[in-house]
């Protein structure tokens, strides 16, 4: 028996062990205290796009839709409506696009303005993450920047979904991440989707 | 007895982890766009190798060296987990610059490094001047290459715009390679020159000391 607890592979497994347990011991109890939850990571996002909540008076009353909704394209995770002020109200929404790289998904938090008229536009997108350093990198303000469309319904309506295929009109692509590329324009295109079934007078 | 001195001299100048060892290569060129960005990786790298350090010297007796390494990364990734933990609830912009590479320190060499050949054969308070003085070298340097590159390429300091002209090489990969280059060349320069002049300054010492000792003896006879 002692020379049981003398051998030196129980010693090293005893030691990791150990190891392990206080280790994991104390993350799950950190976790616990530093534990970010949905709806603050939802109020950083907000803020990203419209500003400090303060300054501009944005308010959001929560989920507008808690059912995540799926489409060819992806699927809308959460939809919120903001008040930015008197004026001008906005849709945001969480969207994942399919066919990423090696069938991944990107998300996007795309952020659709009502204007008086009842014409919806896609003001601003925002990638939902932390992977700037990967290939998500080369998606660049200029490539969001070609997601602010005049009116989102008639895109709908035309069956004017974003697209990587070059030389089509309603091309969106990044040379060297075509594929993460196009997993982002199907988070759009849901967004579209979404807007062309519901909002389509 | 601990030469606390030497210690730091090696931490920042003799054995500066990032110029003078050239390791923890990958976030030095890729993080080095922005000044903040070096201090933001520089800081966390620097918890790390401290909390690491402490806790390694403080088992050095305790874990066989047979497992010493798996230990040494159990160890490491705690604290890197801890690191990830608190800047994701307080300092979410860091979290966001830092991003991949947060989770990446764990296997940055320069940790397992000084666990493996300082804290597992030092005391405590040693092994944790050596990770205080090694982060804050790998801190500096990674300031200075970021200050560098954020001035040239994108004409501004911390954020803080300065002027117009801007060379876009510097906020490029091949600009942190380029970069990266000169200030080993430099480092390696004004390092030379300065273990040079020491060199000459405890060579006279010696002479002196002899032509004194030279002098007693004939003294004596």
């Amino acid at each position: 028996m002692k020379n049981f607890f003398s051998n030196i592979w129980f010693r090293c497994i005893f030691t990791l062990l150990t190891i392990v347990l206080i280790s994991g011991g104390l993350l799950s109890v950190l976790n616990d205290l530093l534990y970010v939850p949905e709806e603050e990571r939802t109020e950083r996002a907000i803020q990203s796009i419209y500003g400090d909540v303060e300054d501009f008076g944005v308010e959001y009353d929560g989920e507008t839709s808690t059912k995540v909704l799926e489409y060819e394209f992806g699927k809308i995770e959460k939809i919120y409506d903001v008040q930015a002020d008197e004026e001008n109200s906005y849709i945001l929404f969480k969207a994942t696009g399919n066919q990423g790289y090696k069938g991944g998904t990107i998300s996007l938090w795309v952020s659709v303005k009502m204007s008086e008229a009842g014409i919806y536009s896609i003001e601003k997108t925002l990638l939902a993450g932390f992977e700037k350093q990967t290939l998500m990198s080369k998606l660049n303000d200029a490539f969001y920047g070609n997601f602010n469309l005049q009116d989102t319904v008639e895109t709908y309506e035309n069956s004017y979904y974003f697209t990587t295929n070059p030389g089509e009109s309603n091309s969106n692509l990044v040379s060297g991440a075509t594929m993460s590329a196009r997993a982002a324009n199907n988070a759009v295109n849901c967004v579209i989707t979404y807007l062309g079934e519901n909002y389509n007078d | 007895m601990t030469n606390f001195r030497k210690i730091a001299s090696d931490g920042v100048i003799a054995q500066n982890p990032s110029l003078k060892l050239v390791l923890g290569t990958c976030p030095t060129l890729a993080l080095t766009t922005m000044a903040m960005n070096g201090i933001y990786m520089g800081l966390a790298v620097t918890f790390v190798l401290i909390c690491s350090n402490i806790l390694v010297s403080l088992l050095r007796k305790v874990i066989p060296s047979e497992v010493r390494i798996p230990a040494f990364v159990l160890i490491i990734a705690t604290f890197v987990t801890i690191v990830r933990l608190v800047l994701d609830k307080l300092l979410p912009a860091a979290y966001e610059v830092l991003g991949l590479y947060l989770p990446l320190i764990v296997v940055n060499c320069i940790i397992l490094a000084r666990a493996e050949s300082f804290a597992s054969k030092n005391g405590v308070i040693a092994s944790a001047c050596d990770g205080l003085f090694m982060g804050i070298g790998f801190t500096i340097a990674l300031t200075l290459m970021g200050a560098f590159r954020e001035i040239l390429g994108s004409g501004a300091i911390f954020g803080i715009h300065l002027w117009d002209f801007s060379i876009g090489f510097f906020a490029s990969s091949a600009g942190s390679f380029f970069t990266y280059g000169i200030f080993i060349a430099l480092f390696s320069l004004i390092e030379g020159s300065i273990s040079k002049k020491n060199k000459i300054k405890n060579y006279n010492k010696l002479v002196e000391s002899k032509r004194l000792s030279d002098f007693v003896v004939t003294e004596e006879n």
